[in-house]
């Protein structure tokens, strides 16, 4: 185990990060917000975090937490801002924010590094996967209670018909506008803890490639749960190192990986077991209505037949029968 | 009975009917679409009142202002006296007004236990992490769930999705997710759409009881004869305009709606 741990550490450690920044771009899907917005925020993050503990000596949890606070402020401001826009222009101007911050870090001079990037972030306390392992524990369980009663069931009416949430009494722009915050608060610890545990961060790092990993994640994995998007950072973090032995193939595999996956599970790996679950309860529950109408049936030619033999005896004694039809 | 309020406002002498809704001058329009043009009416309290009108007469887009999900061109509009024509569509239902939709609107992925319960959420409030929802709070709401479920014929069906009911059942699920909000007003667009005559009269005989209990109701709907049978007063609108309102059967004899849903007389009668 402790071999697997320690040959494997820099996996294990990317795979929280992108689980957070994954994490960081469903949890705006969830609310129907078609944002990319999170990708920015990671690069804010690690970008944030290596000013702050290498030109202004903080150290790694006050770091870590300026940047988150800065991220949710940036968040919400983006969120006032793009407000008006849904869909597609929604995406492509969440896009054009990745690509400012992309430029800014390429352009940052002595403050971001520019094309070299900032490297040598090390800090005390030091971060460890422990660390890494119980913030998204934590992350991971504001996740699942948003996806669990009232929370799940507003998030829903939200995403599937917010002319219904608002006839429900759901203020949709106000859920909106949660959704920007907390891409901010996520993508920025994402980006904060990786850049604490890898000490080094470059443009290349940031930016569209990030957008292309999350949206790859949430396709394959699902886009409605949290564990679709852990299901999908597992697999994408850990599949390039199994696709090693393919060589120079290893793109081509990925990508036919990922068509299968958007073509044939639109829901993704989440959405195939909860489709098949689904089924095998809506049988279940078919059969049982079936049942209970069919012994309803027998009930009522019981009734049928025991008004007709009362009838009979009835017609038998010379008394009037009753009506048999209804008096309707 | 029901009667245009704002002639009577102001009039000495003249005693203003307990209104729930009332609404002045309310026009919606599309473009060049006049969609709602100009309607004052009042909804008394506690009664049940109908809409009538051919499709395309602007029914639907009066429910859709009065919930403020469709943008005002002009007018007023007063919930319980309180000027709301300003609020935003998640307040409208704060106040107390619930509504279903002409076409079905449910959360497919959701059981009908759980499209009911978003219903339940208005009122019981958005849960908030850190406070703590006791066994009673939850049995309350659970109990109300269970009765909205119960009186629209639903029970025994909650665990089924939507995609799972007739068309008619998933009716009765948007009925019973906005009786479950306890609104003091009540919208129902076409509640009878896609059920047989024994589910109408089922239907029906729910909102006899509801009024029975107090709510007032605002029922928009085709089938002419529910609308006399179960209307304490209808409203009759054609090309966006209120054109007759009374007592029912007075309403459905009125000439004007007479043609607006059977053409001109003399058109009729050159015909046969």
């Amino acid at each position: 185990m402790s071999d697997f741990y320690f040959s494997n550490i820099v996996l294990i450690q990317s795979t929280f990060t992108v689980l957070l920044l994954a994490l960081s771009i469903q949890i705006q899907f969830r609310m129907g917000v078609f944002s990319f917005a999170g990708a920015a925020f990671y690069g804010m993050g690690s970008y944030g975090t290596a000013i702050f503990v290498l030109h202004y000596g903080f150290d790694a949890i006050s770091a870590t937490a300026a940047i988150v606070a800065i991220c949710a402020v940036t968040g919400y401001l983006l969120s006032l801002i793009l407000q008006r826009l849904t869909g597609l222009y929604l995406a492509m101007a969440t896009v054009a924010f990745v690509m400012i911050v992309t430029v800014v870090a390429h352009n940052g001079g002595e403050l971001t590094g520019g094309s070299v990037g900032l490297f040598g972030v090390l800090t005390t306390p030091e971060i460890s996967v422990p660390h890494l392992a119980v913030v998204c524990a934590v992350v991971v369980a504001a996740m699942i209670f948003s996806e669990r009663g009232s929370m799940g069931r507003r998030i829903e009416a939200v995403r599937e018909d917010p002319e219904l949430a608002s006839a429900m009494g759901i203020n949709v722009a106000r859920y909106r506008r949660m959704s920007f915050v907390i891409s901010g608060v996520l993508g920025a610890l994402g980006g904060a803890l990786n850049i604490l545990m890898m000490t080094a961060i470059a443009p290349e790092n940031i930016g569209f490639p990030l957008i292309v990993l999350a949206l790859t994640i949430i396709i394959v994995g699902g886009s409605r749960s949290w564990l679709g998007v852990l299901i999908g950072a597992l697999i994408f973090t850990w599949l390039p190192v199994m696709l090693e032995q393919v060589g120079t193939y290893q793109s081509i595999v990925y990508g036919i990986i990922v068509a299968i996956a958007a073509i044939f599970m639109p829901g993704g790996i989440t959405g195939v077991v909860t489709d098949l679950y689904r089924r095998r309860a809506a049988r279940r529950d078919s059969a049982a209505l079936e049942d209970e109408a069919e012994a309803e049936r027998r009930a009522d030619a019981a009734d049928d037949e025991a008004a007709a033999e009362l009838g009979a005896e009835l017609a038998g004694t010379g008394a009037h029968s009753a009506p048999t039809g209804e008096s309707r | 009975m029901t009667t245009e309020a704002v002639p009577h406002e102001g009039v000495p002498g003249r005693r203003v009917p307990d209104q729930v809704l009332r609404v002045e001058d309310l026009a919606v329009h599309f473009g060049g679409i006049k969609a709602v043009d100009g309607i004052t009416l009042g909804l008394e309290r506690g009664l049940i009142s109908g809409i009538l009108g051919p499709n395309g007469s602007g029914k639907s887009t009066l429910l859709g202002a009065v919930t403020r999900l469709t943008p005002l061109t002009r007018g007023s509009m007063y919930f319980e006296d309180r000027d709301f024509s300003g609020v935003r569509p998640e307040q409208v239902a704060r106040l107390g007004i619930g509504r279903t939709f002409q076409t079905v609107r449910l959360l497919d992925d959701l059981t009908v236990h759980e499209n009911v319960q978003l219903g339940h959420d208005l009122i019981a409030g958005p849960r908030r992490w850190w406070r703590r929802v006791d066994s009673t709070e939850r049995d309350a709401a659970e109990a109300a769930v269970h009765t909205a479920l119960e009186r629209t014929g639903l029970d025994g069906k909650e665990k089924l999705r939507p995609g799972q009911l007739s068309y008619g059942l998933q009716r009765r699920v948007e009925i019973a997710r906005a009786i479950v909000m306890s609104p003091k007003l009540l919208l129902l667009d076409e509640p009878t759409a896609g059920m047989n005559r024994f589910e109408r009269e089922e239907i029906g005989r729910l909102m006899s009881d509801l009024r029975a209990e107090g709510l007032t109701q605002l029922i928009v709907e085709h089938d002419v004869q529910m609308m006399v049978d179960v209307c304490d007063h209808l409203f009759a609108m054609n090309s966006g305009q209120l054109i007759a309102s009374g007592a029912p059967a007075d309403v459905v004899r009125d000439p004007a709606v007479r043609e607006a849903y059977l053409g001109k007389q003399d058109n009729d009668d050159r015909d046969s």
